[in-house]
């Protein structure tokens, strides 16, 4: 079931109504529901998976919770300062036992649905695997399992760190993994503030349903009139129409790449946020307009910050100050005064940017574009005093020039890692880099650029699409709320801008032939 | 104490001793390699080890917190 479907919106309206009619104190349960038939009947998936999970995880949790009860107990009784440390280091090493069998059965699982993908055509063969897609899809490779894995693994971290209580009821506990407007796609969320949420008491409010929906309908513009029509494009350029095209063709294919990307994947986060939000829920925001960015470690700040703050607490921070992290750090220092301390937050960020590199995808050019990353900024950590001294030495000021000047940047350097996962194989994103750097043919290009799927009122759509979606923006870059500036305006104009959207989206969204929706990029992941 | 933190701040990121606000961490004045960078040198000058369930954005918000936190492990 994708988000803009009838199905949806119907199963949307009745959990809401009955939302605000049930109890403050079952509230939880109205969206355990609702989270359960989306996964259900949304999918026809069979949760085996989800289960699974869930049932380890709140096992963990609750061993985590009466072994930290039980260290307390020994240390309360305890006056010895070193007997102290002995107890304590005790009930911390079978702790840490726990948690990395937890950790690696979990992992298993993720990597191998993953990476059984790829091996599915071998096992087929051998009769290991039925044949068709839906038996896969629906048990070996369920619903979101890259999401409510970290999701759940997050939680066991934070359970271990005493930064939430575990949760004794594991309904409660399964609806934090399967909350369905963040099952699919994010963002992830932290368990104790979702919890806060979930067991706070919502009263109906007009403006937070009145945002909600605005919201919603706002990520559907981004999804139907911007991604999907850039969709027409960039899927032929790449697809195999565009073979031999003009380095300038696919230069603007991946132009428009990225910013399909971004209005495919903040599109879904808006959509779920607007529908979170019309049940009083606050999920954390995802994106903070990344491509305003001036250099690329803010650009990862701002473009799905929920994985990225992940992968920053759970395994930068939990590698650097490991037994291991800290071995190296040492010896790092010893060997190389000036730049040793800087070696275990190089190693982590490499690690980190090939974890995520493999978790967006299985194919080398996911693994490629992880490296990329990683060598990026740590060669951006290594070269930072540098800067600062040509900048000084060019007498370089800063201004909005040299912001426009940063920002650049950050676009090339996305632009070109875009390549490689864009491109079907590693052979296509080489043969698009060499198009770029010998085959550019600019004027060729720009008389060709409608023999590719999107007519010449489909460009024109999109750029007026575009500068709308730019508008609201800078809008926000200024630190404007649009919704409540909308709010402000006269009734005439605000209606105005409903139906003026609503009919964009109905006259120009790019529809199947049943009326769904082209699949999120993200969803894949 | 207080001031010997100070300094290591200075020496790793001047910005965070004029920062005012409450989440340093999210506003990008001190990314996760200064984080580290800081832990290390703190840990090294307060003979303190300091777990990673400490470095959370809570604990990093701003100058006042990160000295709060040496100080409560100081004294641990």
């Amino acid at each position: 079931m994708q988000l803009i479907s009838t199905a949806f919106i119907i199963m949307w309206v009745i959990s809401f109504a009955i939302y605000y009619l049930v109890p403050g104190k079952w509230q939880w349960v109205v969206l355990a529901v609702a989270s359960g038939l989306f996964y259900v009947i949304g999918t026809g998936g069979i949760p085996i998976g989800i289960l699974l999970t869930g049932a380890g995880t709140y096992a963990c949790g609750l061993y985590l919770k009466n072994s930290l009860a039980a260290q307390r107990e020994a240390l309360s009784g305890c006056v010895d300062k070193e007997k102290k440390k002995t107890v304590k280091v005790g009930f911390e090493r079978q702790r840490k036992r726990v948690q990395i069998l937890y950790f690696v059965c979990n992992l298993a699982i993720l990597l191998t649905t993953k990476y059984m993908m790829a091996a599915l055509p071998i096992l087929r063969r051998a009769r290991l695997m039925p044949d068709g897609d839906a038996f896969f899809s629906r048990v070996v490779m369920p619903l979101g399992i890259s999401f409510y894995t970290l999701t759940a693994i997050g939680y066991v971290v934070d359970v271990g760190r005493e930064q939430c209580e575990a949760q004794e009821n594991p309904l409660k506990l399964l609806l934090f993994l399967s909350y369905f407007p963040s099952i699919t796609q994010g963002p992830f969320n932290r368990y104790e503030k979702l919890r806060a949420e979930f067991e706070r008491e919502h009263v109906f409010d007009y403006e937070k349903m009145l945002f909600g929906v605005q919201r919603f309908v706002w990520g559907a513009f981004k999804k139907l009139v911007i991604a999907d029509r850039i969709n027409l494009f960039v899927g032929n350029v790449f697809g195999g129409a565009g073979q031999g095209s003009p380095g300038s063709v696919y230069a603007l294919a991946v132009i428009f790449y990225m910013l399909q990307l971004y209005a495919d994947f903040s599109g879904y986060m808006d959509m779920a946020m607007g529908v979170s939000e019309t049940f009083g829920i606050a999920l954390p925001e995802n994106f903070k307009r990344p491509y305003f960015s001036r250099s690329v470690a803010e650009f990862w700040r701002r473009w799905h910050i929920t994985l990225g703050t992940w992968f920053k607490d759970y395994v930068m921070f939990s590698f650097v100050m490991s037994g291991i992290g800290r071995k190296i750090g040492k010896s790092a220092k010893k060997r190389w005064p000036r730049m040793g301390k800087h070696v275990t937050g190089m190693i982590g960020t490499m690690l980190v940017w090939l974890l995520t590199g493999m978790w967006h995808g299985r194919t080398a050019g996911y693994i490629l574009w992880g490296v990329y990353y990683g060598l990026i900024m740590c060669t951006s950590l290594v070269l930072e005093k540098q800067y600062i001294i040509w900048k000084e030495r060019l007498s370089i000021k800063e201004g909005k020039l040299y912001s426009l000047f940063c920002m650049a940047r950050t676009w090339l350097i996305v632009f070109l890692a875009d390549v490689m996962i864009r491109a079907e194989n590693l052979s296509q994103a080489g043969a698009v880099y060499r198009a770029f750097l010998t085959d550019f043919r600019l004027k060729e290009g720009i008389l060709s650029v409608t023999d590719y799927g999107l007519s010449k009122y489909g460009f024109l759509l999109l750029a007026a699409a575009c500068l709308v979606w730019l508008a609201v923006s800078v809008w926000e870059e200024q630190g404007k709320d649009v919704r409540r500036m909308l709010a402000s305006c006269p009734m005439a104009v605000r209606w105005c801008c409903y139906y003026g959207v609503v009919l964009l989206l109905v006259v120009t969204g790019i529809y199947g032939g049943s009326y769904d929706t082209a699949a999120f990029l993200y969803q894949s992941f | 104490m207080e001031e010997k933190v100070l300094e290591v701040l200075e020496e790793y990121c001047e910005e965070a001793l004029g920062y005012k606000g409450d989440n340093m961490m999210e506003e990008g004045v001190i990314d996760s390699f200064t984080v580290i960078n800081i832990v290390s040198e703190l840990e090294d000058v307060f003979d303190i080890e300091i777990d990673a369930k400490y470095v959370v954005a809570e604990n990093f918000r701003n100058k006042e917190a990160i000295i709060e936190l040496v100080r409560q492990l100081v004294e641990e």
